[in-house]
């Protein structure tokens, strides 16, 4: 990625475009002392749980499609944020993470989407679970200025952001 | 059958104004080609070797014939007069302009139509029995189950960028016209001894250049857990499916990989956390769709029988063609109607604008406003009283659809190929009309009996050549068209793969070899009833090997 595209990278979550406290490190000793570091899924876990838990800054952990998220389980209630990755905008992997993460594991924390993140995406990472995407894709970004987000009136399954439609069980509305 | 309510109708008109915009920014060169690829293959368009490609899709091949007066409509108005059914039962446009597709998407939508999810990494349009509803085999009709799995998949937001394209057929019969076992998930309706409906559930099936037939995970499930199941296959397929070749994408590689004890494992342990979760199907839901597919009250007529038996002793073509081309309806005093759509030398599937009006019309008046597309490219009119089969007969043979050959050597299925397909690498079509010519004689089919044959122009298989009693795939070598002759393949309920004969035919080779397997059949068989799938599983392949190739196979 060139210096121009990094210089784009915008995080965006529902309520509209906003700052971002992270930064992604190897480790956390490249990190500096940055108070919010994403660190890869290796990294995270190599870490000992009480430097991860003492630590005065949030430790985040970035999860590529092939990784498991299993071994994240256990540590869901002391990670502020996952963020699960898009390498290119047609991996879902990461789709079911995110609805196993949100949906099953009950995780509280920022579930974020990293990567290929283009407008036609924006509502199905929402509904999975997403909190935020890191956008620098230059027609999503003018279409989530505009908050044109190419959504549908309604859904035909459950998801994150909706209520039953009052019709069949799988059918939902958006709420606002 | 189904109709919008005004939820789908919104939803449908959203996706198509999304569209327009898409396609204005594709004209107008915001959007690169490149760019456009992901969107309009949402949307069923395709970039085909001499234009665009719209495939519209018509879930599990029901229509009414408003509907099919658009599609003929849609013919003659933005194509070249003509459309083609597929083996997947929708339809496919073979010349429309970019531009006009927005509104054919409009005039699609005003019938309750759509081309979503007819091409993509996604769960495409679900497939079921051509006969449900009316077969005198059946359990139970399978669409209303395939309804719920259209709405359900449509736009799922976990399950729009799978490995790859992933396909759900379901039957409601012992008999499988589905071909369930050859598709991603198989879903067989039936009932267990309490007389609760479930399904037996098959999963990994799949035709292209690894065929294989699809491993029975589940022998009952109840239909409310349909949704919960189909999810849990789904996202182990989703998380775990190959994604670094995308030949060995599909979930019958993950089934072979994983070993089907394992997979069936994961699949159920994912169910039980999902099992009683939103996605649990009430009874009245159910109930509710189920609703729309109630036969028609058909009023009796048995006056049919009399008539139908005059009139088949005075018209010995409409005698050949009932035989032919009529099955047994639930109701003795009705028929299952197929219209063939493989004319003596035609193109397989492919139907003009007067063709679809003139079914539509008869559907209208003699078939409770119902047709069917079968996956062997066909139509069907569901439910004809005999009464009215002479008149509907008649009315069949004014514009060439009145083909006396379901089931028989020239009902043959073939893809695109390379006239049209930009994956090809072999014509199809040409093919097909030779064998169809070649084997056109009335008496000559009627002598030879059940057999079907089915050709692809490459290894992808669109023509299901693996599952054809005589199966033939078009390769390329040197530069030249060869194709490979496969035999002793079947898609109903005991589905094999053909197996290969040996070194493929040149195009000018290939009919006289499928000639020399037919007569090789002729001569061995028990008898007449011995239909050559039969045969071909009594004496295996060896004498057709033989007269293929001659004494030197015996030796190799």
């Amino acid at each position: 990625m060139s210096a121009a595209e990094q210089n784009q990278k915008q995080l965006w979550g529902r309520e509209g475009f906003r700052d971002d406290p992270y930064i992604e490190a190897e480790s956390l000793d490249a990190a500096g002392d940055a108070p919010a570091v994403i660190l890869p899924l290796a990294a995270w876990l190599g870490l000992d749980d009480d430097v991860r838990r003492t630590s005065n800054r949030r430790i985040g952990v970035a999860v590529a499609p092939g990784e498991d998220i299993d071994p994240l389980l256990e540590k869901l209630d002391t990670i502020p944020l996952i963020a699960l990755q898009f390498p290119a905008f047609n991996d879902g992997r990461s789709y079911s993470k995110a609805e196993l993460l949100k949906g099953r594991h009950g995780f509280s924390g920022e579930l974020r989407a990293v990567g290929d993140v283009l407008i036609d995406q924006v509502v199905f990472m929402l509904r999975a679970g997403f909190d935020t995407l890191q956008v620098t894709n230059r027609i999503a970004l003018e279409r989530l200025k505009g908050r044109d987000l190419h959504d549908t009136p309604g859904y035909y399954q459950p998801g994150r952001g909706s209520a039953q439609a009052g019709s069949y069980s799988w059918r939902r509305m958006p709420v606002a | 059958m189904y109709r919008y309510d005004e939820f789908d109708h919104a939803f449908v008109a959203a996706r198509v104004e999304q569209f327009k915009d898409q396609v204005q920014r594709r004209l107008s060169g915001e959007l690169t080609e490149e760019q456009f690829r992901p969107l309009r293959l949402m949307n069923g368009v395709y970039l085909q070797l001499h234009a665009y490609m719209l495939r519209v899709a018509v879930p599990y091949g029901t229509l009414s014939s408003r509907q099919m007066r658009k599609l003929g409509h849609i013919a003659r108005t933005y194509d070249r007069g003509y459309g083609h059914f597929t083996t997947r039962q929708n339809i496919q446009y073979n010349w429309p302009a970019l531009g006009d597709i927005p509104a054919i998407l409009d005039e699609l939508a005003e019938v309750e139509m759509h081309a979503m999810q007819t091409s993509g990494n996604c769960i495409r349009n679900v497939t079921a029995d051509h006969f449900a509803g009316v077969a005198a085999d059946e359990v139970a009709d399978p669409r209303p189950f395939g309804e719920i799995l259209r709405q359900w998949s449509s736009l799922h937001p976990e399950f729009s960028y799978l490995p790859r394209k992933f396909k759900i057929s379901v039957t409601g019969a012992e008999h499988d016209r589905a071909a369930i076992q050859v598709h991603d998930i198989g879903l067989h309706l039936k009932k267990n001894e309490a007389g609760e409906l479930g399904f037996a559930v098959y999963v990994g099936g799949g035709q292209g250049r690894t065929p294989m037939v699809a491993k029975m995970i589940r022998d009952f499930l109840p239909v409310e857990d349909l949704l919960s199941y189909t999810t849990a296959i789904v996202r182990v397929y989703n998380l775990h499916g190959r994604r670094d070749n995308k030949y060995k994408a599909r979930i019958k590689i993950l089934v072979h990989e994983t070993g089907t004890e394992e997979l069936t494992r994961q699949i159920e342990a994912e169910w039980q956390a999902l099992k009683e979760s939103d996605l649990k199907l009430p009874q009245g839901d159910i109930a509710a769709i189920d609703s729309y597919f109630r036969p028609p009250a058909l009023l009796a007529r048995p006056e049919g029988w009399a008539a139908l038996a005059a009139a088949k002793k005075a018209d010995a073509g409409f005698a050949a063609w009932v035989d032919q081309n009529v099955t047994p309806h639930k109701n003795p005093d009705y028929g299952v109607v197929t219209i063939s759509l493989k004319p003596i030398g035609g193109i397989p599937g492919d139907a003009s604008a007067e063709q679809m009006e003139l079914v539509a019309d008869i559907a209208e008046k003699f078939s409770q406003d119902e047709i069917r597309v079968s996956h062997e490219q066909n139509l069907v009119l569901p439910s004809v009283a005999l009464a009215d089969l002479h008149m509907v007969y008649e009315l069949l043979l004014t514009d060439g659809l009145a083909t006396a050959n379901a089931g028989l050597i020239t009902d043959i299925i073939a893809c695109p190929g390379l006239d049209y397909c930009a994956l090809a690498n072999a014509r199809s079509i040409p093919v097909a009309q030779r064998i169809s010519v070649r084997f056109g004689a009335a008496e000559r089919q009627s002598e030879i009996g059940e057999l079907k044959i089915k050709i692809s122009g490459c290894i992808n298989a669109c023509g299901h050549h693996h599952v054809g009693h005589i199966g033939i795939l078009g390769v390329e070598k040197k530069g030249e068209e060869l194709y490979q002759i496969t035999l002793g393949g079947s898609a109903d309920e005991i589905t094999t793969v053909g197996e290969i004969t040996g070194r493929g035919f040149s195009s000018e080779e290939v009919v006289d070899a499928i000639e020399k397997i037919v007569d090789t059949y002729l001569g061995l068989r028990a008898s007449k009833d011995e239909t050559f799938l039969a045969a071909y599983r009594r004496v295996g392949a060896a004498p057709f090997k033989e007269a293929l190739y001659g004494e030197i196979s015996r030796a190799a």
